[in-house]
């Protein structure tokens, strides 16, 4: 009986080693910061190539089941309308708009795709506190709209003002945003809807490490065309969907003071306090209750005592 | 309320029983002891609550319309400004006006300064509603307000700045609960409930300074998740949190010195010779606090403007206006607070701590709308959404001055030894 | 937008056929051999079929402004020369020849993983067209507005949500080069 325990002692022994065995082999191979998925997929948009026809509205609107534009996507009175001074930007109606940029000293503008650059590191994830958002390895930034509380912190977050909210319902709103068609083609392997349609094939489709490639074979073999940058590239730690340009960024409405670095790098220095607090707060407040306590507690003593 | 309390011995209810003996039973106590007519009468005199009526006529439709056509029916359902009044306002500038409870609960339970107690009620009831009436602010707010619970069990994320806020508010405000309770206790004459209360207070302390570091913090820290969209001036990754947690120390200590003047003046009839008599006292004591918080506040803003770099920023409008907040906000009051302390001028420091809940309430304001977007453009808030946030606050009020005619909060309770 | 192969296909065979000799490789194509008309039925469903008149458009711009080589030629692009300077004739100058119209699938996807390859950046054929197409049409003042080439079929219509205002064939301001 002894050895047949013994055995089993041994059995399971031998097992939790192999576990241990495992899990000690797997765990260097974990970087202790992430990169983000290797195969994940991005789009590269080239303004010099858009031609501002808003296909790629139109096919985005078909694709989401969006409601219906209060103007006809082949209206283009759209790309002189303003609120606030602002040019169009996504909202509850529509996960991408073009807008139209007039560059000095060029003899045509310039157009622009808006829709979310499904970073690497999503500050809309980071900052959701209900897990709503969720980077596939594919590369999209999904929201699943199960959950969401409406707080609307991603939409105070996204340093690209992407996500908006359906403030119009009261029973049914959620943050409305581009989610690369995922589900209904990405996962399918088929390009999203906007870049199957745009006829100057602006927007290439492709993995992000080729598309770095591409855009620097782009700017290198076209030279004097492009700015030499890829937006996107770092911008906001890296975003799925990058642009090269053949005016300075910001002439095309880009805002070019977006961190080079992921947004929650400004949040880690709070939640790096966070466990200090946790841990040392409750023995240095009771470590003060004892020490102003002292006098009177002595006090109290001396009373009982006298009273014996 | 003072004519009734002339003519009629036993009012104000302060024991169980009445003055032949019998007891005083729960629905008297509700009704201060007057019949219904009477009641009516005291409170259509009160030309507060003419004011009261009157934004409330106009407040429930629009807060009956928000629930019933969406959020963006009562606010201009911007973007570009997901956080209006309710939260700049509402969230951001109730909560440090709500530091009080864990202040003064600091000060008497652990710091042992039991000259504080008089006060120690107000400013924990003060703290409970603050963070009560935060909660419902969020309410309005949120999209889906019916999933509240949402981030303590259906799905949490805990490594969010906002999961922490959640949690820690809950949980603070069931401490906040538990610490006013022993009022309520007294109030009801369950004595056992009171005891059990005293005999956890400290820890109960010492949990809401844990959390009310942490989630005043986190307030702040909030903002640190839009580092391009907040004026730089008014953001600091490295100080933020510090900042707001800094200046809750004296915008809660003005809110109780606001609140007592407003008690002392305007319903004495409740409170009792204690509270009177030490409240001058100890507003000198709370203005002391807050002129050195103040400072401290002060020298870590301008640590955070020096540590950014952003001296440039100060000779540009938006920089004129950050001084013209600092001043204003906080150099002004701080001046009047000290010079209040030293020459023993009371009115001059209660003066000083309403500047400094207006000022407090305008640098929350400042970083969650004004001095948001700066670099695209301003949000006027729609007047349904002002309307709907003072009807909350009248709301508020309501419930805060509901408490304090009944509970033994600005009064001690007779007979429960 | 929906991409119809059979159509490609067709568009391909025809443009194939109009252009090549393929019994006759080292025969050189010049405007004289090219296709008279080609039909572009791509997106037939949004659109409706572009009639093409090439051999028109050879009479307007030599073949290079359009074709990267022609069959038998030697190629005097500076940049592809680096590479194809003792390149042998190409067999083809149909643009479907080597511009996929199945652009951006996982079969392209992989192919530009190669790292040996260098054109990793190769347009698929609509944008092959239109990147050719345009830019000479913005600068000679013909027609460079969607509609001025491509006229919208009723579900084209629906697709722009043209039903609400009969506002069709409205022109762009410009271009982008």
């Amino acid at each position: 009986m002894n050895k047949a325990f013994n055995r089993r002692g041994f059995l399971q022994g031998s097992l939790a080693g192999a576990a241990v065995a495992t899990v000690s082999l797997a765990k260097p191979t974990e970087a202790s910061t992430f990169e983000g998925y290797p195969d994940s997929i991005g789009v590269l948009v080239d303004l010099s190539r858009c031609i501002g026809c808003r296909s790629c509205e139109a096919a985005c609107n078909k694709e989401q089941n969006l409601p219906a534009p209060a103007l006809p996507f082949n209206d283009f009175s759209v790309f002189d309308e303003l609120l606030h001074g602002q040019k169009r930007r996504p909202d509850e109606t529509r996960y991408t708009v073009v807008n139209r940029y007039e560059i000095p000293g060029r003899e045509h503008p310039l157009f622009r795709k808006i829709q979310c650059n499904h970073c690497l590191e999503p500050a809309c994830l980071t900052s959701c506190f209900v897990n709503a958002y969720t980077k596939t390895p594919e590369g999209a930034v999904i929201y699943n709209a199960d959950v969401c509380v409406g707080c609307r912190t991603c939409m105070v977050a996204c340093p690209f003002y992407i996500p908006a909210f359906r403030y119009s319902s009261a029973f049914h709103p959620r943050i409305m945003k581009c989610i690369f068609c995922y589900d209904t083609r990405l996962t399918k392997g088929k390009p999203p809807a906007c870049v199957e349609s745009c006829p100057q094939e602006a927007m290439t489709f492709g993995r992000r490490t080729d598309l770095l490639e591409i855009g620097r074979q782009r700017i290198r073999e076209n030279a004097g065309t492009y700015v030499d940058h890829i937006y996107g590239e770092h911008e906001a730690g890296g975003t799925a969907w990058m642009y090269i340009s053949p005016a300075p960024f910001e002439q095309a409405g880009f805002d070019t003071t977006v961190p080079k670095e992921p947004i929650l790098n400004y949040v880690k220095d709070f939640l790096s306090i966070v466990p200090m607090v946790l841990t040392i707060w409750p023995a240095l407040f009771a470590g003060f209750h004892l020490l102003a306590t002292r006098k009177e507690k002595l006090e109290q003593q001396k009373k009982n005592e006298g009273e014996v | 309320m003072r004519n009734f309390i002339n003519n009629t011995p036993e009012i104000p209810i302060a024991s169980h029983h009445k003055p032949d003996g019998t007891a005083w039973s729960l629905k008297e106590k509700l009704w201060l002891g007057l019949s219904r007519q009477d009641y009516k009468d005291q409170f259509l005199r009160n030309p507060v609550n003419w004011v009261l009526i009157a934004i409330f006529a106009i407040g429930v439709p629009l807060i009956l319309q928000r629930y019933f056509a969406g959020l963006g029916s009562i606010t201009h359902a911007s973007d570009d400004y997901p956080w209006g009044l309710f939260l700049g306002f509402g969230l951001f500038g109730m909560v440090p006006l709500s530091a009080s409870g864990f202040l003064l609960g600091t000060t008497v339970e652990i710091f042992g300064r039991k000259d504080f107690i008089p006060i120690e009620r107000l400013a924990l009831l003060n703290g409970l509603l603050g963070y009560f009436f935060a909660v419902v602010y969020l309410e309005v707010d949120l999209g889906m307000p019916w999933r509240l619970y949402y981030p303590m069990v259906v799905s949490l994320g805990p490594a969010a700045v906002l999961f922490l806020v959640a949690w820690h508010v809950a949980t603070y405000l069931s401490v906040q609960i538990a610490e006013v309770s022993s009022a309520y206790f007294e109030w009801i004459g369950w004595l056992k409930g009171k005891r059990f209360i005293k005999s956890i207070a400290v820890g109960l302390t010492i949990s809401g300074i844990i959390l009310s570091t942490l989630h005043q913090g986190a307030l702040g820290a909030l903002f640190t998740y839009a580092p391009g969209k907040v004026h730089p001036l008014w953001f600091s990754a490295n100080f933020q949190w510090v900042h707001f947690f800094c200046s809750a120390i004296f915008a809660g200590l003005s809110m109780v010195i606001v609140a007592s003047t407003l008690c002392k003046n305007h319903l004495t009839w409740r409170c009792d010779e204690r509270f009177l008599k030490n409240v001058d006292t100890l507003t000198l004591g709370l203005a002391k606090g807050c002129a050195l918080a103040m400072i401290t506040y002060l020298v870590i803003k301008l640590v955070g403007v020096a540590h950014d770099n952003d001296w440039a920023y100060l000779l540009t409008g938006w920089g004129q206006y950050f001084l013209l907040e600092l001043g204003v906000a906080v150099v002004l009051p701080m001046f009047m607070f000290a010079y209040g302390v030293k020459n023993h001028k009371v009115s001059l420091v209660r003066w000083a701590a309403l500047i400094s809940v207006l000022g407090i309430v305008w640098n929350r304001l400042n970083t969650s709308m004004i001095c948001f977007n700066w670099r695209i453009y301003q949000e006027i808030p729609h007047w349904k959404e002002v309307w709907v946030t003072i009807t909350v606050f009248a709301l508020y009020f309501i419930v805060y001055r509901f408490i304090l005619y009944r509970l033994p909060i600005l009064y001690q309770w007779q007979d429960n030894k | 937008m929906h991409t119809n192969p059979k159509a490609v296909i067709a568009a391909a065979v025809l443009m194939l056929t109009g252009m090549l000799y393929p019994s006759q490789p080292c025969h050189a194509s010049d405007e004289y051999d090219a296709i008279e008309i080609v039909t572009i039925d791509v997106l037939a469903d949004l659109y409706k079929p572009v009639v093409f008149n090439h051999q028109w458009h050879t009479k307007l711009a030599p073949c290079k402004d359009c074709h990267h080589h022609t069959t038998g030629r030697q190629d005097m692009d500076p940049n592809c020369i680096r590479c194809h300077a003792n390149s042998k004739e190409a067999t083809s100058v149909a643009c479907s020849s080597c511009h996929s119209s199945k652009q951006f699938y996982p079969e392209q996807l992989n192919e530009t993983r190669n790292p040996t390859l260098y054109h990793i950046d190769k347009p698929g054929l609509k944008g092959a067209y239109h990147l050719s197409c345009v830019p000479c049409h913005v600068k000679k003042n013909a027609p460079s507005h969607c509609e001025g080439c491509h006229a919208l079929t009723d579900a084209g219509k629906q697709y722009f949500h043209l039903n609400k205002q009969a506002a069709p064939g409205k022109t762009k301001g410009s271009h982008a080069q």
